[in-house]
């Protein structure tokens, strides 16, 4: 995409930049919490969250659904506020400033917000206004905005007529209309097609290329791992760990993961199988074996030839390296276990990095 | 087929029945209809303010004049309070202007004891409903009493003012309270319902820019309608403006009325997040505006425990300043406090539409 050539987008976030204090932390998290109560019941949304985000950096908020995810971002982008703790963005507090981080936020929220009365073009325009675009700079950004979603053909068609897709992409340019200093996308690819998902992770790259921190939540653990440089994990209101990637890949058994199917087995197979040195664990779960091994593909036939010297019969097999999702089922299966050692470090060394 | 008509039916009572608010005042309407209605309606007038002269020349008041008064003073229809205030000017002049600017109902002039012979005149405030014919009733029962054979000369200042002439004006209120029903504030719970606000709170707006905008558009289309009904009101019913300078009245009542009522509306929105809600309580508090307003029926019939909205309600104020400039042609000096009032009671609403406003989710 063609950069800004008059640059005047910029002001907004640029002279903030520079007044603002260069700590490399642009959002920090304090013990923070989040209770919703009713009359009949009391939900912990969050509880004592604590972490901070780099200035400059792809910052992925992992979680499955309900997991807290949508809450922090709003706490953070002053919709809701919260029950304990404290949290800065930039160097204003979310309950003392709200007006100023609001003018230096961009936010794409998970449900549609657009107003599906109005056209591509009048919905850019309503929120340019809103965030103090310059009158002489905002027709040229929204034409910019509609090209970079592909919408410039349908800018004057009423939003109710766009696919799910459609609304999507004219809803993420939008949160970056007044070009903010941190974008907080909450759960932009959803719905979308593979094809339009690519675009979008380019336009985030890109952003992220002009100096622009982004705050991602996602469950879509290859859209994580594709785009985000640090990763938390959230499950049930708890942060359960925060790292990059390939720091948090080091909590599964070491090597790739080799799944087999099978039919029948005797008890003497699986300690058969420990022998090979090669393997750090094993785990059985109804009619499948998990197993970890450091160079998985060099074990691979020992493994199959122990199968047959004790004549169990497999009907599948796969080999792959650990994914983010291993990682993530791994954790939070050992929470549910009872055990939340891991996990508690994890989020205990990635918070104060 | 039935299973279907039925799970429709328990879904739709589900919502009515989880919906507490709504069902109240569903039920609240009908009893206020009845309470305010028919109280605000067909009341029985009392203390219709008229003026007494005993005309020039005169060294002691003529024996008509003391008799009459008296009785007016105490004459009552069955056993309600008494139906005139009556007071007693010096000055014919006075009263009259009194009777113009809308003190007095009527002004009674008795002939002077040097000549006798002269009818009895009777000025009356001809653009209100019920009370020109309840004063000349009145009057004529008087004397009847009496005995005396005095005639009476009615002189309706305004000329002959119809029903629908009288209502019409209400009708104007009315384009601006459904009008302002329909669309003040209403986009605003619907933001809130489908989740538009969450997009735009996240932006650096402000409470009062938001509620000033929603004032904005919703005041000129309720202006508009206003203009509109204004228009064909005087077309169907026959009005004629005097002057040119009535219609500007015209325009800057119906401006800071709908200014008024967009307000209230709008306040009232920007607290409820339900569009049900919001109807009901909308239909409900207009109404109640509306039927107190004095549109229908003279104020001054209602009861006096009733009475008391009118002096809180912005569509009494304007009715009556619409009324003073198209029936009687009355300039700023009656229709000034009414203006004053519409302007504080707008001034409330907005503020209070700005205080309560949510400018987050919770």
């Amino acid at each position: 995409m063609n950069s800004d050539p008059e640059g005047t987008g910029t002001i907004l976030a640029g002279s903030g930049r520079s007044t603002f204090s260069r700590q490399s932390d642009i959002i920090r998290i304090e013990h923070l919490g989040k209770i919703f109560q009713d009359k009949q019941r009391t939900v912990i949304a969050l509880e004592d969250i604590t972490f901070n985000v780099k200035r400059g950096e792809i910052f992925g908020l992992l979680g499955p659904n309900g997991a807290g995810k949508s809450t922090l971002i709003r706490i953070l982008t002053t919709l809701l506020r919260p029950t304990s703790g404290r949290a800065f963005v930039d160097q204003y507090d979310i309950v003392k400033d709200p007006e100023r981080i609001r003018g230096i936020i961009g936010v794409c929220p998970q449900n549609s917000t657009l107003d599906v009365e109005l056209t591509a073009y009048d919905n850019l325009d309503f929120y340019g206004r809103l965030e103090n675009v310059d009158d002489t700079t905002l027709k040229e950004r929204i034409w910019e905005l509609l090209r970079m979603a592909g919408l410039a053909d349908r800018a004057h068609m009423k939003v109710q007529t766009f696919s799910g897709g459609m609304k999507r992409k004219l809803e993420i340019v939008r949160a970056f209309i007044h070009k903010p200093l941190i974008l907080f996308l909450d759960e932009p690819t959803i719905g979308l097609d593979p094809e339009s998902r690519r675009e979008v992770w380019h336009q985030i790259s890109m952003l992220n290329a002009a100096d622009t921190t982004i705050i991602l939540t996602t469950h879509y653990m290859d859209e994580a791992e594709k785009l985000c440089q640090r990763i938390a994990f959230v499950d049930q209101g708890k942060l359960i760990a925060l790292d990059t990637m390939d720091v948090l890949k080091l909590a599964l058994p070491e090597g790739d993961l080799i799944e087999l199917g099978f039919d029948t087995m005797d008890e003497g197979l699986i300690s058969a199988i420990r022998e090979n040195r090669n393997i750090t664990s094993i785990e059985r779960k109804d009619s499948r074996l998990l197993i970890s091994a450091r160079n998985g593909s060099r074990v691979l036939p020992f493994i199959l030839e122990t199968f047959e010297n004790h004549g169990s019969i497999i009907t599948s097999i796969s080999i792959r390296s650990p994914s983010l999702e291993d990682v993530f089922i791994y954790l939070t299966g050992k929470k549910l276990g009872g055990d939340s050692g891991t996990g508690q470090e994890h989020s205990g060394t990635g918070g104060l990095s | 087929m039935i299973r279907s008509a039925a799970a429709i039916f328990t879904r739709d009572l589900k919502k009515f029945i989880n919906n507490p608010f709504v069902i109240m005042f569903t039920l609240f309407m009908p009893i206020m209809y009845l309470v305010i209605f028919g109280n605000a309606m067909g009341g029985t007038i009392t203390h219709i303010p008229i003026a007494v002269v005993q005309e020039m020349p005169y060294i002691d008041e003529s024996p008509l004049y003391v008799t009459t008064v008296a009785e007016l003073r105490h004459y009552s229809q069955s056993d309600n309070p008494r139906t005139f205030d009556v007071t007693a000017y010096y000055d014919e002049m006075k009263a009259k202007r009194d009777l113009r600017d809308g003190k007095v109902n009527a002004v009674i002039v008795f002939p002077s004891p040097e000549l006798p012979d002269r009818s009895i005149r009777m000025y009356i405030d001809s653009s209100e409903y019920v009370t020109p014919s309840l004063i000349e009733s009145g009057l004529n029962a008087v004397l009847v009493k009496e005995g005396a054979h005095a005639s009476v000369e009615t002189y309706k200042i305004y000329g002959d003012i119809k029903y629908i002439q009288f209502f019409g004006v209400g009708v104007i209120v009315m384009a601006i309270f459904m009008t302002t029903m329909m669309g003040g504030g209403i986009a605003l719970i619907k933001d809130r319902e489908m989740g538009i606000i969450e997009g735009y709170l996240v932006t650096p707006v402000r409470k009062s820019s938001i509620i000033l905008g929603m004032i904005g558009s919703g005041t000129v289309r309720a202006f508009l309608s206003g203009l509109i009904i204004f228009i064909v009101d005087l077309l169907i019913t026959g009005i004629i403006v005097q002057n040119p300078e009535d219609f500007l009245y015209v325009f800057m009542i119906l401006f800071i009325t709908s200014i008024g009522i967009t307000s209230f509306m709008v306040a009232m929105a920007s607290r409820f997040s339900n569009q049900q809600e919001y109807a009901s309580a909308s239909a409900f508090f207009n109404l109640i505006l509306f039927m107190t307003s004095g549109a229908f029926y003279p104020v001054i019939g209602m009861p006096d425990w009733l009475r008391w909205i009118t002096v809180i309600n912005p569509e009494y104020y304007a009715v009556h300043a619409l009324r003073s400039t198209i029936l009687r042609g009355q300039g700023l000096e009656v229709i000034g406090f009414d203006i004053f009032a519409l302007c504080v009671f707008s001034a409330i609403t907005i503020t209070l539409g700005i205080v309560t406003y949510r400018r987050t989710l919770e």
